[in-house]
């Protein structure tokens, strides 16, 4: 809309002509863009509807010769036991999202409504850490979580390292980080004489990060639990190097199971890969106006 | 879930002091002296021990492979006084890229994996048990080729070898026999046939090589045929260099047949390579034994057509070798698993059970493609395609594992070896003498292994 705003904006009036083919031409390119995001989409959805020996016998850009069916949607669903991985998905991503968000939320608090010495320091301390790429951590990484003990009701190995706890734990270190960042632009938008007035009232500073800022906040906490949740969904890399039992392991990784050591059944692994995807988009779906939101969160001081 | 045991107490191996290491050593040598008088049977050596658990990590991710691991697991523990499996199937493809973390951790105390120079490493960085004990009880029911196969570079045993399969030249009966093909026995013949599916319309020889590996069984043929077992092996292991001129000469030999690919074999992975065999547009296709799951997933009628034959002589003193790549897989013992000094009796019972030919056909039952090992296996069941593999390789007087698991990881990898044969596929006649400089280079580029 905007574009389109920004492209019929000219001094003098237009003529009605131009105006309708410039509008013509600005629709052609978007479907023209949009057919292209589509098409891998759609066609993994054509595969997935066809048996793997009708692209075996007629290659994969050919008409279906057998019917197009959900076979490969109900196996991939069992055979990969999706449910099950679905649910080791949400163990990890669920606590994930709101601690990172209690924590950071406290900390862009803390350094957005009260003057300290070091609040910028400590904001671009964190705002740094998100330029740090994750596998340059991982060797050190992988022999502290080998190397830390717990006890044995938070982990049933005694180690940091296979367990929920462990990969639940570096998400919110490395969420944390832009969390605060976004958080905090978005609460310098809060005027600080409310913070002040509060104090004044006799509210004490965690009652009014609870009671006053986490309200105001409301839009930007949902903006972050949609985008975070998205995040700790598609993770592969950590729950790849931080566990070892395959069982535990989040959804993205047990597609893997579809995939064979010679032989892999694309068409059921694009099901597989289409189930997997089901969640984000719902996600996407439900909270799509916070997402966009959330896309220019923190863009603007106030 | 549910699968692992809690096994607090190896939380305390980590901020010890000096004094602690050495009182936990005191307890723990004495405990282990304990465990020795009071296991259960003895015989030359290895213990075996009945009921408790043993814990096994699996690459089997396939669904049939999995099943059959299952099978062998329940077996066992009926046959082993109630022995509980714990299993923890991981991916074939994380399993072997994590491979290394994993023996690090807190792996099982028993995994699967490769036999060759794979085992090997392994067994030179001590992360893998030996297993001389369990060895010597088992070692009767396998020939001397596999025997070689699982021992590490310092003379000990580390696996029992489970299942292998062969590489050979794949076609189709119905198309041999709709054009009057014979099977090529010599190189003139196989180039002659090449000429001739041309004619016909055929790519005579297909080839996807997307994924880097399949290029290197045609290589590994070519070098065993042209110049013998003992300068492969050497050569793989940087013992001869590859600006030798018997590797100009593998390549001139692979020239001949380079021309009779099929266009696009770059991009295209094995398995498309093998849809142009399926779909009668190829001819013949040098590959694993498992290009038979491709035809299977087309239908059973497409699997009854498949065959094979191995790769032509070259005229050379070692054809008389026979040699070829037949990939053997193990099971092995980790060296860090927490659980293994109290389930090493049943470890070994468990390493011994799949020593024995009715464990391994239980496996290869529930997932063919594969062929058991063992000396005592019952080959009656076996289908014409098995007996004929099982044929080749008896012919065989030597057995590499193929080039990925001869050679060390890093220099048959992407970077390496993968990526030279892709460029010499895009133009074979293009100047080989450069090319094996690079290859040499990389080489001595590379660290020491251990």
């Amino acid at each position: 809309m905007a574009v389109a705003a920004a492209l019929t904006r000219p001094r003098r009036r237009p003529q009605p002509r131009r105006r309708q083919l410039s509008r013509a031409s600005l629709h052609g390119v978007l479907i023209a863009m949009s057919l292209v995001w589509l098409f891998p989409l759609a066609w993994a959805v054509y595969e997935a509807l066809r048996s793997i020996s009708d692209t075996t016998l007629n290659g994969y850009l050919s008409l279906p010769s057998q019917g197009l069916s959900i076979g490969n949607f109900t196996t991939a669903w069992t055979q990969a036991n999706l449910p099950y991985f679905y649910l080791n998905t949400l163990y990890i991503a669920v606590p994930g999202v709101i601690v990172t968000l209690l924590v950071a939320s406290m900390l862009a608090f803390s350094i957005s409504q009260f003057n300290w010495k070091f609040n910028v320091l400590v904001l671009m301390i964190f705002t740094a850490g998100n330029l740090l790429p994750a596998q340059v951590i991982i060797i050190p990484l992988y022999w502290i979580y080998l190397n830390t003990p717990l006890p044995d009701f938070v982990s049933d190995n005694g180690l940091l390292y296979d367990q929920y706890i462990g990969v639940i734990l570096i998400h919110i270190v490395f969420q944390t980080g832009f969390a605060t960042f976004v958080l905090s632009n978005y609460m310098k938008t809060i005027t600080k004489e409310i913070t002040e007035s509060a104090l004044v009232d006799g509210a004490n500073v965690l009652r009014i990060w609870w009671s006053i800022i986490l309200p105001l906040c409301r839009p930007a906490l949902a903006a972050m639990a949609t985008l975070l949740f998205t995040f700790i969904y598609n993770d592969f890399f950590w729950a790849l190097i931080l566990m070892k039992t395959g069982d535990k392991r989040p959804i993205v990784s047990a597609l893997n199971n579809l995939q064979g050591e010679f032989f892999t059944n694309y068409n059921l692994l694009a099901a597989g890969a289409l189930l997997a995807a089901v969640p984000s988009v719902l996600v996407f779906i439900a909270f799509q106006k916070h997402f966009v939101r959330g896309l220019t969160l923190g863009a603007t001081k106030g | 879930m549910g699968n692992k045991p809690p096994f607090g107490p190896s939380a305390l191996d980590l901020d010890l002091s000096r004094r602690d290491v050495l009182k936990i050593m005191g307890y723990s040598s004495v405990a282990a002296f304990l465990a020795a008088c009071s296991s259960g049977t003895t015989s030359g050596g290895s213990t075996t021990s009945t009921g408790g658990t043993v814990t096994v990590g699996s690459n089997a991710s396939d669904p049939l492979p999995k099943k059959g691991m299952e099978m062998v697991n329940a077996a066992f523990t009926k046959a082993n006084g109630g022995t509980v499996v714990k299993l923890n199937t991981v991916d074939h493809g994380t399993f072997q890229d994590q491979i290394t973390s994993y023996l690090q951790g807190t792996p099982e105390d028993v995994f699967t994996w490769f036999s060759g120079h794979r085992m090997r490493f392994f067994a030179d960085k001590g992360l893998v048990s030996s297993i001389d004990d369990v060895w010597d009880k088992v070692k009767s029911n396998f020939t001397d080729a596999f025997a070689t196969s699982v021992k590490g570079n310092d003379g000990h045993f580390y696996g029992i070898p489970v299942d292998y399969y062969p590489w050979a030249v794949f076609y189709r009966k119905s198309v041999f026999a709709d054009k009057g093909y014979k099977v090529p026995t010599t190189w003139d013949a196989f180039k002659a046939l090449c000429v001739q599916m041309q004619k016909d319309g055929l790519t005579p020889l297909a080839m996807g090589d997307k994924d880097g590996w399949p290029a290197q069984g045609t290589f590994d043929i070519l070098n065993l045929r042209l110049n013998g077992y003992d300068f492969h092996v050497e050569l793989l292991t940087g013992k001869q260099k590859f600006t030798d001129p018997r590797v100009a000469n593998v390549f001139s030999k692979w020239a001949e047949i380079a021309p009779y690919y099929n266009d696009g074999l770059a991009g295209m992975t094995w398995q498309q390579a093998a849809q142009l065999l399926v779909q009668k547009k190829a001819g013949m296709y040098v590959l694993g034994l498992f290009v038979s799951q491709q035809f299977a997933s087309a239908s059973a009628a497409d699997l009854a057509d498949l065959d094979f034959f191995a790769f032509p002589d070259l005229g050379t003193q070692y054809d008389a070798e026979k040699a070829l790549d037949a990939p053997i897989d193990v099971v092995m013992m980790t060296k860090k698993s927490p659980t293994l000094s109290k389930e090493r009796g049943q470890a070994n019972a468990y390493l011994q059970f799949w020593s024995k030919g009715s464990t391994q056909l239980i496996a290869s039952t529930a997932a063919p493609g594969v062929i058991p090992v063992a000396n005592d296996t019952d080959t009656s069941g076996y289908d014409a395609l098995t007996k004929k593999a099982v044929e080749i390789i008896k012919n065989a007087k030597r057995i590499t594992q193929f080039f990925d698991r001869d050679s060390r990881p890093d220099f048959a990898g992407p970077n390496g070896m993968q990526s030279f044969l892709l460029s010499y596929l895009q133009s074979p006649k293009g100047n080989i003498t450069s090319l094996q400089g690079k290859m040499q280079q990389f080489w001595d580029s590379l660290p020491p292994e251990a």
